[in-house]
């Protein structure tokens, strides 16, 4: 680690060394091109959403920064090492929450199963699952079962325990898409304040334009065919945000404008 | 709801019962009506004296026991085998490379045809008949545990990728309770099978016990004590089937 000082003083000089760094990377599955020349940087901090048509390499780009995939040719660069494969650094938040939790264990269970994972103490695993449930607006559910908890309750644990890694990233495949509007924007807002409390770096995909800018700091879209990076549109919209006034903010309809433009003929 | 679902099993159970002492009241009537030859089908309350005498002079316990303890010895042994090498054809797909068509080829052997095999090697003795049910229920577990273990949700192993877990802990943390419903299922078919080879192999290897009594029985003509030997036989079927379910609803709690 850098001393925070050193850091601060590149940082007026040069621009900061991105965390994770996509360098001329192509994937391809067979004869099939999936991803093509992708150039991508992500800065330390950053929330970078991701969307662009369906099959287009999204969630392919996402297991690659998580190490369970790997590329043709070039080099995803986490924290100036290539990735050569998982680390406890790198969190998933998968978009299939029911299968990504162990049904046989509870709320408090799944949590300690990343807790044991990291070598905490047994002796702290109880401060810890209570915060981090709290954390997530599960307090007092610590001891249900994946099935007794809704679609939300169960990706709210998914986060929680993608928390109990104390990620240095974050990586989410569109978390919120089987979730209904309200706890979606609830979840939303969340993992906002998480991001900024923790200040850990985010790559989001979704498919929702609205998400991707309201969330997003920066919104890559992607090509289809082999998925390429078409363009990165910077938000620049302040912070916090806030479901009615963000959503209602004249930049970001343009954004959103802008946005369905880019889809429509992506 | 759950008052009414109680009620209304209560009301089957009683109903069954009901049932099955019909049966009992129409057989013992048809018997005394000179319907059926009683030295086929004796009356149920000439069968429950033989049950009782039995009780009384010790032969229907240490039959019981001896019976008992092969079942759940031989089916123990073949649960434990079948799990291990299902786990490990179910995980490793090299074992199941070298293992699976040599499995294959074997398991479409019904057990009985093997008995010759059997009893060359150990003779007609204790050993025989406890290969016997052990083959015959090493399957069931071995086949299920193979399905259960290749069933795992790709999803979690990709969690414990990502969490950095070592082998043993995916094994006994996500590989096994997956497959753990499987390996029960297994487990269960095994008992049955273990139960109906028991009587298989104590009559082919003439080893004491509820098999052999039996078939002593039916050929000394005493079908009183053959009817009461095979609803004992029934009993421990239930009993122990109940039992398996006891525990199985114990470990599958979160089904
Ligand atoms: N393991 C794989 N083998 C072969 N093709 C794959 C594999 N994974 C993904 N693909 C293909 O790669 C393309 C991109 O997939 P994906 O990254 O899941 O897209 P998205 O998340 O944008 O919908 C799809 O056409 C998909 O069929
Ligand atoms: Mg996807």
């Amino acid at each position: 680690m850098k001393p925070l000082q050193t850091r601060a003083a590149a940082r007026e000089t040069a621009p900061p060394t991105p965390l994770i760094s996509f360098r001329r990377i192509d994937l391809s599955y067979g004869d099939r091109r999936i991803l093509e020349d992708i150039n991508l940087d992500i800065g330390e901090g950053e929330f970078v959403s991701v969307v662009g048509p369906s099959g287009c390499g999204k969630t392919t780009l996402l297991r690659l920064i998580a190490g369970l995939a790997r590329p043709t040719a070039g080099d995803v660069i986490l924290d100036g090492q290539p990735v050569a494969a998982p680390s406890r650094k790198v969190a998933v938040v998968f978009q299939d929450y029911s299968k990504a939790l162990l049904p046989w264990r509870t709320a408090a269970g799944n949590i300690a199963l990343a807790l044991s994972a990291m070598g905490v103490p047994k002796a702290e695993w109880p401060d810890r699952i209570s915060a981090l449930l709290a954390t997530v607006g599960l307090a007092g559910d610590g001891d249900k079962l994946p099935r007794q908890m809704s679609g939300g309750m169960q990706q709210r644990l998914q986060i929680a325990r993608c928390l109990a890694q104390e990620p240095r990233v974050l990586l989410m495949d569109e978390p919120f898409g089987a979730l209904d509007a309200m706890t979606r924007q609830s979840l939303q807002d969340e993992v906002l304040r998480i991001a900024s409390t923790r200040s850990v770096t985010v790559f989001f995909v979704t498919h929702e334009l609205e998400e991707a800018i309201y969330l997003g700091d920066r919104v890559v879209g992607l090509y289809a065919n082999p998925g390429r990076v078409a363009q990165c549109f910077d938000v620049g919209l302040a912070k916090p945000r806030d479901q009615l006034s963000t959503r209602e903010d004249p930049h970001f309809l343009s954004l959103r404008h802008e946005l369905f433009s880019f889809i429509k003929q992506a | 709801m759950a008052r009414y679902e109680t009620i209304d099993r209560l009301f089957w159970f009683a109903a069954s019962l009901g049932f099955a002492a019909a049966l009992l009241l129409i057989w013992e009537g048809a018997v005394h009506a000179g319907l059926v030859r009683p030295l086929f089908f004796p009356a149920p309350s000439r069968i429950w004296a033989a049950l009782v005498h039995g009780v009384v002079d010790g032969s229907m316990l240490s039959d019981t026991v001896v019976t008992v303890s092969r079942t759940l010895g031989g089916w123990l042994a073949a649960s434990l085998v079948g799990a291990a090498l299902g786990a490990l054809i179910g995980l490793s797909r090299r074992a199941n490379a070298y293992l699976g068509s040599t499995l294959e080829a074997l398991r479409p052997l019904p057990p009985a045809s093997l008995v010759p095999i059997f009893v060359a090697v150990f003779g007609y003795s204790e050993q025989m008949v406890m290969a016997i049910i052990a083959f015959g229920a090493l399957w069931p577990c071995l086949l299920s545990t193979v399905s259960g273990f290749r069933a795992v949700e790709p999803r979690l192993y990709e969690v414990a990728r990502v969490l950095g877990m070592g082998r043993p802990s995916v094994l006994f943390r996500i590989a096994l309770p997956s497959a753990l419903p499987e390996i029960f299922a297994g487990m269960r078919v095994g008992l049955t099978v273990s139960l109906i080879l028991v009587v298989v192999g104590e009559m082919l290897g003439s080893r004491p016990g509820l098999g052999l009594s039996i078939l002593l029985a039916q050929r000394s003509f005493q079908s009183p004590d053959l009817f009461a030997g095979i609803a004992v036989l029934g009993l421990i079927g239930f009993l122990t089937a109940t039992l398996l379910n006891a525990v199985e609803s114990r470990l599958l709690f979160w089904r």
